[in-house]
């Protein structure tokens, strides 16, 4: 097992940031931990790296005690910190020739290790400029190179795409997605569109405690709201509401007026229910001209709304 | 030790790359060469109870600019890796947080010492151009040198606590003036009561009173227990010093 946390907490002075949460993650995984701001993220991923004690708990990297046998653990990880710290006064080149001697890579190997990640981040344009003068997106990637100089097996990467634009968070998240052969990756963010894109398995974390941890699809289909059933028909609302009253299936209803006697009806259905056939039919019955109609699957954002908003 | 080399390297290299340390090396420079060609002059005029190595060491002025060095040299450390955020990245790579604290301690250490290193080379020049002439006492210059180092190691322990304290360099060096003004003011202070009552008081107080310690040291009278209370107090300081940064870290 890459990452074991059991019954991790964490209290900062009459706060608790994180709440006895548990999770495991198997070599290989690429896991994203997902929660709006404040959730508890940043503090499980330093808890994981050594940086900050937890308050109850414990976890394990590679079965070494992040706490007790804290030396042993980080060097199987490659950290990149929320909002990537660097030393600003530091050349590209030099910093990561330092961070891979710091995290043990053989002196005779750091200058192969250092070429092999900038080239993989693509850092060559930049190597002898000075890192506090770099962009937004050049810094991130430099944080990206120095979480993987020294190859290590597991990846924390914490908002590896914060304040990037959407072409840079592109370049981002394909590099990640190079890694991911190689690498045991834990990912986080708060934004629902790169764990869908780069997941294969989402942790969604809300104000210190785990609400969901499967895969992206299979969140989305256990979801209460997963159906929902888009109808457009020339029929008044209360023409339909009767009919539809009689449906089992049908949970909620909701039109809206279009153009030239048209509505368009939303449907909430009970999960795993198929109503577009009998809807089918009931149109057909009632001699409502019909023009759409559309089952929707349920997206991440709607499980993140739902189970981050709820309470 | 590899880690602990490692970051002494990348510190050293931070102090020899800043524009700060090279002005203070400058001006040291100047205020060394300036103290020696005065003492030179001073000691032509009329002779002295004191040596040409006290007048370079220790003229009046010292302790105006003694105590600006060590905040110069120290605010750095800790204050800027907390303000950045590096800290996060230092301490989460395979290293242990004393040998952070050691590096940046031993690497101010170094710094320190290199500044006193041109002064020597004053007496080097002086002995080689009178040929020999002219006395140099080396007692004197060796307790000089001692003493300012057990006072240095001890001066800048409480600029890394200063540092440790706060994300501010400015207030890290405001900071560790007042601590080493602090100490000073009390060693005087008790020079003064062990005046009053020398009896009872001296064989205590005599061991914080830094301003007599200079007095004997440059004489050539070495006396080990000052050194002693130096080397100790740094170790408690960089002790506490290590607290204070787990504490901030920690932050419960
Ligand atoms: N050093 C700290 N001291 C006090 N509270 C903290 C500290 N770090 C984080 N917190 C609090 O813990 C909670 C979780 O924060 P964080 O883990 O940074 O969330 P996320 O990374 O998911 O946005 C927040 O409410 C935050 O204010
Ligand atoms: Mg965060």
């Amino acid at each position: 097992m890459m990452i074991d946390v059991q019954n991790l907490t964490k209290r900062f002075a009459g706060r608790t940031a994180v709440n006895g949460i548990s999770f495991q993650v198997q070599p290989g995984e690429i896991v994203g931990f997902l929660g709006p701001n404040g959730a508890g993220k940043s503090t499980t991923m330093r808890m994981l790296t050594g940086y900050l004690p937890p308050t109850s708990g414990a976890a394990y990297i590679k079965g070494h005690d992040v706490f007790h046998d804290s030396l042993r653990a980080r060097r199987e990880i490659g950290f990149m910190p929320e909002n990537v710290p660097l030393y600003e006064d530091m050349r590209v080149v030099e910093y990561l020739t330092f961070r891979a001697a710091l995290k043990g890579v053989k002196i005779r190997e750091v200058r192969s290790s250092v070429d092999r990640a900038m080239e993989y981040c693509g850092l060559g344009e930049v190597r002898k400029k000075m890192i506090g003068t770099l962009s937004k997106g050049f810094r991130q990637r430099v944080g990206l190179a120095d979480a993987l100089v020294h190859r290590p097996r597991l990846l924390i990467l914490d908002e590896p795409t914060n304040g990037l634009d959407p072409n840079q968070i592109r370049q981002v998240r394909s590099l990640i997605a190079q890694l991911a052969g190689e690498h045991t990756i834990l990912l986080s963010t708060h934004i629902l569109s790169e764990v869908e894109m780069s997941c294969r398995r989402v942790i969604i974390i809300n104000k210190g405690t785990i609400r969901a941890d499967d895969t992206p699809e299979a969140l989305a289909e256990n979801l209460q709201s997963s159906g929902t059933v888009t109808v457009e028909l020339r029929a008044g609302p209360e023409e339909v509401s009767e009919q539809i009253q009689g449906m089992a299936a049908v949970r909620r209803l909701a039109a809206s007026q279009l153009e030239g006697g048209w509505h368009r009806y939303e449907l909430r259905v009970e999960p795993g229910e198929e109503i577009r056939l009998e809807m089918a039919e009931l149109a057909q019955a009632r001699g409502w001209p019909l023009r759409e109609l559309t089952q929707h699957r349920a997206t991440l954002e709607d499980v993140f709304v739902e189970l981050t908003q709820r309470e | 030790m590899r880690t602990f080399l490692i970051l002494l390297g990348k510190e050293l290299r931070a102090f020899f790359l800043s524009p700060v340390a090279w002005v203070v090396l400058a001006l040291f420079m100047v205020i060394t060469g300036q103290s020696f060609s005065l003492s030179i002059g001073l000691l032509r005029e009329k002779p002295s109870d004191f040596s040409i190595v006290r007048w370079t060491f220790f003229p009046q002025w010292f302790w105006y600019y003694y105590f600006f060095l060590f905040p110069l040299i120290t605010m750095r450390l800790f204050a800027e890796e907390q303000r950045q955020g590096t800290l996060e990245s230092l301490l989460t790579a395979p290293v242990r947080a004393w040998q952070v604290l050691l590096a940046k301690y031993g690497s101010a250490v170094i710094f320190y010492c290199v500044l006193w290193l041109p002064a020597l080379l004053y007496f080097g020049l002086l002995h080689w151009v009178m040929r020999g002439e002219v006395e140099i006492p080396l007692g004197a210059l060796g307790g000089s040198y001692l003493i300012l180092l057990a006072t240095g190691l001890f001066h800048l322990a409480l600029g890394c606590l200063a540092s440790a304290l706060t994300r501010n360099q400015i207030i890290a060096a405001i900071l560790g003036y007042a601590l080493i003004l602090l100490h000073f003011l009390a060693g005087t202070f008790l020079m003064y009561l062990s005046q009053e009552n020398p009896d009872r008081m001296r064989p205590v107080l005599d061991q914080a009173v830094t301003m007599r310690h200079m007095d004997y040291f440059t004489l050539g009278l070495i006396d080990s227990r000052p050194l002693a209370y130096y080397v100790s107090g740094a170790v408690l300081i960089l002790l506490i010093t290590h607290q204070v940064l787990e504490y901030r870290r920690w932050k419960a």
